[in-house]
């Protein structure tokens, strides 16, 4: 086969903090069923009439590490509302991962994309690729790149989510 | 195990790790790669851009990409393709006024050892559609298919019948005719015509497997030439066709493959063996030369993967440059104040790369 052109939708990811997040327009929600680090499994699907932050990272990315603990303030701030973070590991060994959580841990869960196949359905080639999905379960934004999650724009864009 | 015991397998193990390129593969595992690229553009006069090439997009049963990110201090920064191929490129771009434009990207990818059985036809083989014949047959603006390309073609093959025996000549003539000369700059950058037409056939990789893909291309069998990185040693014993330090900065190599029914895309590698006659240690061995005997016979149907892939892509426009198409891409590119940085010559424009193996 020809090789694909298949990143056109991979915009911009500019330098942290300055850039916004961007309207989905890459078409449907793909499926997203990956097990946790204790073998529970998560799907999407069953998410459904929450806001939920699906967040494709590495522990070799250095804007995925950066970024994180604005995903953890962000989640903390919206405790008991119906927001969700789904943090998933690209192909990397569950000893690793768990390394990386002793030094910085989580309230969220980090799921495992062990063969990166939802990250290829994801389009998630460049990490962190992070999507926010409505409560109709349809993805209404992206972000590629670092972002700081607890930043005023970014609140807003989950508040209308919210509401 | 006694001691006796130990010493006889221990000398068995190394008599069979000297004889080169015993097996075709090395390993049938994956392994998992990073390379890092850092590029500064030095001097900037206004407006900077850069374009970084990124692993291949599509996963194959040889490499599989797992992922790309990037630091720096870009105004932005995007994954950017040359629309034609999917060569994929990160480009970045510096406002005005910006003193020191640097960017890094870090890519990590899965490799594996690649061989094709060519007297086993596989029954599930990959089939390509007529467009993509089409498209693989078709000349580049620096690979013509007609003129002395085809006349030379249709020489080197006659009596040849299927895809793989033409292929088989093909490969067999550039191994014989042609040299790679170490003063040629960079990689070459594949002018078939004038290396036919000046009877000069020295060059290196871009040059060399260029000649492979043109003429194959011009008798109509499917070819492209493929682009990348060597990123570790040679697990055969070769010096010349791996990297002995992670400093990778200018380790670029090119490859070809063919298409032939009932196998599929085929792994080849003429340049390489033109590399291990010039400079495999002790340097300018014999045609025939064991090691490059070896070679010669390994390197039409596989490729030891201890090399990244980043596209398969001819004239490269590279998006938002006003720059002229390029042959290929596998260099770093640059331009500031609209012009041009030598991509061939990292300290100017101040790039490098490293690579290492990741192990779980």
């Amino acid at each position: 086969m020809r090789p694909f052109v298949v990143l056109a939708a991979l915009a911009f990811a500019a330098a942290a903090g300055a850039a916004e997040l961007k309207a989905w327009t890459g078409g449907a929600t793909p499926p997203l069923v990956l097990q946790d680090l204790h073998g529970r499994t998560h799907r999407l699907a069953d998410y459904r009439g929450k806001v939920v932050l699906v967040n494709f990272w590495a522990t070799w990315c250095e804007p995925c590490r950066d970024e994180m603990p604005s995903i953890e303030r962000l989640r903390q701030s919206l405790a008991g509302t119906p927001f969700e973070v789904l943090a998933v590991n690209i192909g990397e060994p569950l000893g690793r991962i768990e390394r990386f959580l002793e030094k910085m841990p989580l309230g969220f869960p980090v799921l495992l994309d062990r063969d990166s196949s939802a990250a290829k359905a994801w389009k998630a080639r460049v990490v962190p690729a992070t999507f926010l999905v409505g409560p109709d379960g349809r993805i209404r934004y992206v972000h590629y790149g670092e972002l700081d999650w607890s930043s005023e724009p970014v609140r807003k864009r989950v508040a209308e989510l919210l509401e | 195990m006694d001691r006796r015991a130990f010493l006889q397998t221990s000398a068995a193990a190394a008599a069979a790790s000297a004889l080169p390129w015993r097996d075709a593969l090395a390993s049938t595992e994956w392994r998992t790669f990073e390379t890092i690229t850092r590029v500064e553009v030095l001097k900037p006069r206004g407006v900077s851009r850069a374009w970084v090439p990124l692993p291949m997009t599509d996963d194959t049963d040889w490499q599989k990409t797992v992922g790309s990110t990037w630091t720096g201090n870009a105004a932005r920064a995007r994954v950017a393709s040359d629309g034609k191929y999917g060569a994929t490129m990160v480009f970045a771009e510096w406002r005005d006024g910006e003193a020191a434009p640097v960017i890094e990207v870090t890519s990590r990818f899965m490799t594996r050892d690649r061989a094709v059985d060519l007297g086993k036809p596989v029954p599930n083989a990959e089939k390509l559609s007529p467009a993509d014949r089409a498209f693989y047959l078709a000349p580049t603006e620096f690979i013509p298919t007609d003129g002395i390309v085809r006349k030379t073609a249709l020489e080197i093959t006659k009596g040849a019948s299927s895809d793989v025996e033409k292929a088989r000549a093909i490969y067999e003539w550039v191994v014989d005719n042609t040299f790679r000369d170490p003063k040629t700059r960079g990689c070459g950058w594949g002018d078939i015509k004038a290396m036919l037409e000046s009877g000069n056939l020295g060059g290196k990789c871009g040059d060399l497997n260029a000649m492979f893909v043109g003429l194959a291309r011009s008798v109509s069998v499917p070819a492209r030439d493929v682009y990348g990185l060597r990123v570790a040693r040679s697990e055969h014993g070769y010096a010349s066709l791996g990297v002995g330090s992670p400093n990778v900065t200018r380790a670029q190599h090119c490859r070809a493959e063919f298409f032939a029914a009932g196998y599929g895309w085929v792994p080849v590698d003429p340049a390489d063996v033109r590399k291990v006659v010039l400079e495999e240690p002790p340097g300018k061995l014999a045609v025939n030369d064991p090691r490059v005997e070896a070679a010669r016979k390994r390197l039409f149907g596989s490729w030891e993967m201890n090399y990244l892939a980043y596209n398969m892509g001819h004239d490269v426009k590279l998006p938002n440059s006003s720059g002229p198409k390029l042959p290929y891409l596998m260099y770093i590119n640059a331009e500031t104040g609209g012009e041009m940085r030598d991509q061939l010559d990292p300290d100017s424009l101040m790039y490098s790369i490293t690579s290492r193996e990741v192990k779980a």
